[in-house]
C-alpha cells in the first residue's frame, strides 16, 4: 500500500471515530461505503474492516461512560443474549448473499439512518444535558430482546452497531433515560461487532493492512471525541453527519445504478 | 439500584481501557515497522481489539458472581457461550 493511502485510511477512521463518540452513531456507517466507493473494496470486506472500527469505538467510548455509571450492564448484558445471537445468524448468511443485494440494503440503511439523525439533531436543539440520571426500572423485555434481535441481525449482515434501532427502543418502551440507553447500546455495540467479526475473520474477509490504519485513526478520534464532548453542541455534528452520509447514499445508489459493486 | 456498585463499574472500565490501549499501542507500532517487520505487530493489535469484547463478558460475570448476583452470572455466561460459538464457527474452521 502506498503511503498516501495509508494516511487517507488513517484520516478516515480518525472522522469515523470522532463521529462516533461525540454524536453516537456514525463510526461504522461511513467507513463501509468510503471503502466500497473509493477503495474498490468488495462489500464483503468493507463490512469486515468497518466491524473491527465499530469494536474499536465502542471499546474507547463505553469505559467512560462505564467508569460514571452511566452504562446500565445489567440491562446491556441481558440484551446482548440476542443482538450476539442475531449477528451470529446474520453473519453466517451474509457470506451467502451477492455484493449487489449487500450494496442495496447498506444503501436503504444510510438513507434511514440519515432520516433518523435528522430528526435527533432537531430534538436535540436545545438540549439540556441531564445532569442526574433519574430512577427507572426497565419495562417489556421481550420487546427489548427482539429489537436487540434485529439490530444483532442487521449488524452481522450490514457492519453496523444497530444503534438507531436500539436507543429508541429502550427510550421509549423500555422507559429508560436516553443517556443511558445511549451508553448501553454504545456497550453493546462492541461484543455485537466482535461476534460477526469471528466469522468474517475466519472467512478472510478482514485485511489487515487496510484495518490496521483505520482501527489506529479510530482509536485516536475516539479518546479525542470523548475530551471533547462536553464542548462541543450535539446539533452541529449530527447535521454534518447527515450531510455525509446523504452524500454517500447518493453515490452509493449512483454505483448501484451504473451497475457497480458487482 | 443497580448502576450504582462502583468497585464493579470501576473493573470493568479498566477492562475496556487495558484493551483499548494495548489494541491502540500495538497497531500504530505495526503501522511504523510495517515496512521492516511485515503486519504481525497490527495483527496482534487487532487480536486483542477482537479480544477485549469477551473479556469483557468474562470480567463482568465474576464481577455478578462476587455480588453473589447468579442470575446475570448466569446471564452473562450464556453470552459468553454464544460469542465463543461464533468464534469456533468463524476463526477455528
Amino acid at each position: 500500500m502506498t503511503l498516501v493511502a495509508l494516511v487517507i485510511l488513517v484520516l478516515i477512521g480518525i472522522c469515523a471515530g470522532l463521529f462516533g463518540a461525540l454524536a453516537g452513531v456514525g463510526g461504522g456507517i461511513i467507513v463501509t461505503p468510503l471503502l466500497a466507493i473509493y477503495f474498490g473494496l468488495p462489500m464483503h470486506q468493507a463490512i469486515g474492516v468497518t466491524l473491527l472500527c465499530v469494536i474499536a469505538t465502542s471499546t474507547a467510548t463505553s469505559s467512560q461512560y462505564v467508569e460514571h455509571h452511566v452504562t446500565d450492564v445489567r440491562l446491556g448484558m441481558t440484551l446482548e443474549l440476542a443482538t450476539t445471537t442475531g449477528a451470529l445468524l446474520a453473519a453466517l448468511v451474509a457470506s451467502r448473499i451477492d455484493r449487489r443485494t449487500l450494496a442495496i440494503l447498506f444503501a436503504c440503511f444510510l438513507l434511514y439512518s440519515s432520516g433518523s439523525m435528522v430528526r435527533k439533531a432537531w430534538t436535540s436543539r436545545h438540549e439540556e444535558r441531564e445532569e442526574v440520571i433519574p430512577d427507572y426500572t426497565p419495562q417489556k423485555y421481550p420487546l427489548g430482546l427482539l429489537a436487540s434481535f434485529v439490530a444483532g441481525g442487521f449488524s452481522g449482515l450490514l457492519g453496523i452497531g444497530g444503534g438507531p434501532i436500539k436507543v429508541p427502543v429502550m427510550y421509549l418502551f423500555m422507559k429508560v433515560p436516553l443517556r443511558v440507553a445511549a451508553a448501553t447500546s454504545n456497550f453493546m455495540i462492541g461484543v455485537t461487532a466482535a461476534t460477526s467479526a469471528y466469522i468474517y475473520w475466519g472467512r478472510g474477509d478482514v485485511r489487515v493492512n487496510i484495518a490496521a490504519p483505520l482501527v489506529a485513526g479510530v482509536f485516536a478520534g475516539s479518546l479525542a471525541g470523548t475530551r471533547i464532548a462536553p464542548k462541543v453542541r450535539t446539533f452541529y455534528i449530527l447535521m454534518l453527519l447527515v450531510g455525509v452520509t446523504g452524500w454517500l447514499s447518493v453515490q452509493m445508489i449512483y454505483k448501484l445504478l451504473t451497475g457497480g459493486f458487482r | 439500584m443497580s448502576r450504582r456498585d462502583d468497585a464493579a463499574d470501576r473493573v470493568l472500565s479498566l477492562t475496556l481501557k487495558a484493551g483499548a490501549y494495548t489494541a491502540f499501542g500495538l497497531i500504530v507500532l505495526g503501522l511504523f515497522l510495517q515496512r521492516i517487520k511485515g503486519l504481525s505487530f497490527s495483527t496482534a493489535g487487532l487480536m486483542v481489539l477482537l479480544a477485549t469484547p469477551v473479556i469483557r463478558i468474562a470480567v463482568a460475570g465474576v464481577q455478578f458472581l462476587r455480588e453473589h448476583d447468579l442470575k446475570y452470572a448466569l446471564v452473562s455466561l450464556g453470552v459468553l457461550a454464544i460469542v465463543v460459538l461464533a468464534y469456533v464457527l468463524g476463526i477455528q474452521t
